[in-house]
């Protein structure tokens, strides 16, 4: 679980701990995942703490096989990590070159990488790997033109990667959380964002409400789903 | 040369050939001033002097769209030329585009070939053009050429998909964020006869029948007619309320939006 450090991180990876996974617990900073550690070990799940900042693929491989070291093979494989920087409000206009490289080629990097340390891992084996897509990329969002486009970079290389890697037994899913569950300010309408109010509510609890979706897509049972966004947000988006 | 795009100025990145090409020609057959921005001058200067012959308007400008100062000087040069720019046409795509690559070996070298110029040339091109395409209130217009693999990814070219969706979700959020300027941001995915795709042919002869076997008109779009027709709608003011949208022009292979 990557992103560990967040809420929608921890909240997965309690969820799979209650499911019966062990689960490693990925961020840049040990100490900011302590409490997600105790939160999956008190549901009766093993977790290990890896920190990793997603730079260079040697990186992060190793950090896979620490994992795998700790727990036994990497079966699972949720991405949630989302550098703050990149969910910070602003118009194309203001962004400057550094920005633009930290939050396109950041979140593309550590995702290709994400996906790659997976792969190697699973090849011949077989796999889930589980990316969260907050549903910003599929509306669209004032403010947020460098995000959105590498969310739905995220989303894109999830269906690469399915299309690819499915002869492996690997699948590649989405999950598209609420804005705000993914992180997102919504900065106060200006983002234009669907008007929609979510008829189950919102933005959802992950443990509770988001969770069981990851589980089913990590388990056995949805062997057969792959390439897949499922919107997480109590329905405001509800395309196609 | 008369059109309803007379009096307007655009900017192709990428018309030295194919989908590019067929785009400026369309354009200029609208009536658009046209900046042919190429990588090679060699390339953009003859679709220029094609657009002169048929009596129309075109300054070639050499542009690597993956160079900042480039697009800022094709940019200039279409404004100190033509007095304005209504049209920026992103389209150029230098990515090794159709060499096929399994991800697990993708490299940094290999992807930042498929990420400059598809996304940060859509960067640059949106960002340079924006106080042009805003002093031109209603009539500003962005298109970025996606490609119908940005919305179903690919087995053959992954990384493809993810920088062709990367330019939807810019245009979605280009779209929100600039609607109060009036101006439109749009994509189209086009399916087209391209150099690469005529070459492709060329060396498997069987690939043909395959590709045009899955199109359900039955043939392989032409660039100006098929594809360029549509930038001229989305570049005129019969489109004025359509924003955000993604027109996949491909002879009806993809319809799952």
């Amino acid at each position: 679980m990557t992103g560990a450090d967040q809420a929608l991180g921890r909240g997965l990876a309690v969820a799979l701990g209650r499911a019966g996974a062990d689960v490693g617990l990925l961020a840049g900073d040990l100490d900011e995942i302590a409490g997600a550690a105790a939160d999956v070990e008190d549901v009766g799940a093993r977790a290990t703490r890896l920190a990793a900042v997603f730079e260079t693929r040697p990186e992060v491989e190793a950090v896979f096989v620490e994992a795998a070291r700790a727990l036994g093979p990497v079966d699972i494989v949720v991405h949630t990590a989302v550098d703050p920087v990149a969910v910070e409000s602003a118009p194309l206009a203001d962004l400057d070159e550094d920005r633009w490289e930290a939050i396109w080629e950041g979140t593309m990097r550590s995702s290709l990488l994400c996906c790659q340390a997976a792969f190697t891992q699973m090849a011949g084996r077989g796999g889930r790997i589980i990316f969260s897509t907050p549903t910003v990329s599929m509306s669209g969002a004032a403010g947020l033109v460098a995000y959105t486009a590498a969310v739905e970079g995220q989303r894109l290389l999830a269906k690469s990667a399915a299309r690819q890697w499915g002869s492996q037994g690997i699948t590649v899913n989405c999950v598209a959380p609420a804005p705000a569950a993914g992180g997102v300010d919504e900065t106060g309408g200006r983002a234009h964002l669907p008007l929609n109010p979510p008829p189950l509510g919102g933005p959802g609890d992950p443990e509770t409400d988001l969770g069981p979706v990851v589980v089913f897509l990590a388990s056995d049972a949805g062997h057969f789903v792959t390439g897949a966004t499922i919107s997480l947000d109590g329905g405001v988006w509800m395309a196609p | 040369m008369s059109g309803f795009l007379e009096g307007r100025s655009a900017i192709v990145t990428g018309a030295g050939q194919g989908v590019g090409r067929g785009i400026a020609l369309a354009l200029a057959g609208a009536g658009a001033n046209v900046v042919i921005a190429a990588r090679r001058a060699e390339t953009g200067e003859p679709v220029a002097e094609e657009i002169r012959d048929r009596d129309g308007s075109a300054l070639c400008v050499q542009t690597d769209v993956t160079v900042r100062a480039d697009v800022e000087a094709a940019v200039a040069a279409t404004v100190e030329r033509f007095g304005g720019l209504e049209i920026m046409v992103h389209n150029a795509f230098g990515g090794r585009a159709g060499r096929s690559h399994r991800l697990e070996d993708v490299d940094d070298g290999m992807w930042r070939g498929f990420s400059r110029t598809a996304v940060w040339g859509s960067f640059y091109c949106a960002q340079l053009a924006f106080p042009h395409l805003r002093a031109a209130g209603r009539r500003g217009r962005l298109v970025l050429v996606t490609s119908p693999a940005g919305i179903e990814g690919s087995a053959n070219i992954p990384i493809y998909a993810p920088v062709k969706a990367a330019q939807r979700a810019m245009t979605k959020s280009l779209a929100r964020e600039w609607a109060e300027h009036g101006i439109t941001v749009n994509c189209i995915a086009p399916v087209a006869e391209t150099p690469a795709l005529l070459g492709a042919f060329e060396a498997n002869p069987d690939l043909r029948e395959r590709v045009t076997a899955r199109v359900p008109l039955g043939r392989i779009g032409d660039a100006e007619r098929d594809i360029g027709s549509v930038v001229v709608f989305l570049a005129g003011d019969g489109s004025s309320y359509v924003t955000g949208q993604t027109v996949v022009c491909d002879g009806g292979s993809f319809t799952g939006l």
